[in-house]
């Protein structure tokens, strides 16, 4: 299986998600303000949810983080990148749990995920997939200076806005 | 992480599910066969499944291997330990992908590798097989390992079937 590296911010460190993630992803996606992100789900929904994201480490080589405080330990959240078979192309994505909002930590967590994309995996582009309501991913994306791409295509079934990264060589 | 697992019998080869494996996990999920196992699954629902069970094993620590001939290196089907959300235990399972691979004696070579890894290594004193009570092959092959019918165990929400109990050499019942 392949080692997920781990990746240290000023404030955060973005490490492999492990069992104990589970309690706190899963009451996320129990909650009303996973709306934006396919939920709410139940705890057998996000246990598959969280067990197919893991798994694109070993599918893809790359895939998603769980970020945590460096301070505290505590977990904040998860970043990185999704790219399941329906969708067309590799996705950088980021959730927090309700407590860690406000403070940046998306922002800081997705730079550091997408640094890592361009630099180390190779990658050379990436979307972010945002349901039209979600008005706080769509800062972030514009923050994080992605722009709307109007002709990406897009997983099947989803109705969702797809923003487009900055390209490698622009951000250098 | 945990280390690369890997299990060899006479003539299999039992290793973690990689990247190649998925194309003939969904054409297995398209066949008919999938009734069985799981239910029957577009490419789509296939790719979740499949890194479900990828996923698992970073999760668990255990989980589904591939199984291979040593021969050819093909992969004919599954067989491992699983225990996702939801389950009321953990059970021992195997599927054989191709009907053209059945009658060979590859799922019982399997199985009773995995049943001696989940009882010796992973220190287990108990588990079962959740097996659709169409699936005649499999029960004989449970009874062929020495599992039995019980009634009273609970079972997945999602599936119901019967309940295979295998337990642990030298552990009391």
């Amino acid at each position: 299986m392949t080692d997920v590296p781990v990746l240290t911010t000023e404030r955060l460190t973005l490490r492999a998600p492990r069992l104990a993630d589970f309690e706190p992803y899963a009451a996320f996606f129990a909650s009303e303000r996973s709306v934006h992100e396919g939920g709410p789900l139940d705890r057998v929904q996000s246990w598959r949810e969280f067990a197919t994201a893991i798994a694109a480490w070993t599918l893809r080589g790359y895939g998603v983080w769980s970020i945590e405080d460096r301070g505290t330990g505590a977990y904040l959240g998860e970043t990185g990148l999704f790219h399941p078979d329906y969708y067309p192309e590799a996705e950088l994505g980021w959730t927090l749990i309700p407590e860690a909002e406000g403070k940046g930590f998306a922002h800081e967590a997705a730079l550091a995920a997408r640094g890592w994309a361009y630099d180390i995996a190779g990658l050379a582009t990436l979307v972010s997939y945002i349901a039209p309501a979600n008005v706080r991913s769509i800062r972030l994306a514009e923050r994080l200076d992605a722009r709307p791409d109007p002709d990406a295509d897009r997983p099947e079934h989803d109705p969702c806005l797809v923003y487009r990264h900055p390209a490698p060589e622009t951000l250098r | 992480m945990i280390d690369a697992r890997h299990i060899e019998t006479e003539r299999l080869i039992l290793r973690l599910p990689d990247a190649m494996d998925f194309d003939k996990w969904a054409d297995f999920k398209a066949s008919t066969r999938a009734r069985m196992a799981g239910g029957m699954q577009c490419r789509a629902e296939a790719w979740r499944s499949f890194a479900h069970m990828v996923g698992h094993w970073t999760l668990r620590g255990f989980g589904w291997f591939v199984v291979t001939g040593k021969d050819e290196g093909r992969s004919l089907g599954i067989v491992g330990a699983h225990f996702p959300e939801g389950w009321p235990e953990r059970e021992l399972g195997w599927t054989i992908w191709s009907a053209d691979d059945e009658g060979r004696g590859y799922a019982s070579e399997a199985a009773r590798a995995a049943r001696d890894w989940v009882f010796g290594d992973l220190g287990w004193s108990t588990a079962v097989s959740y097996i659709a009570p169409q699936n005649t092959k499999s029960i004989r092959l449970a009874e062929r390992l020495g599992a039995r019918r019980d009634p009273d165990a609970s079972q997945p929400h999602d599936a119901p079937c019967l309940v295979y109990r295998h337990h642990a050499p030298g552990v009391p019942r």
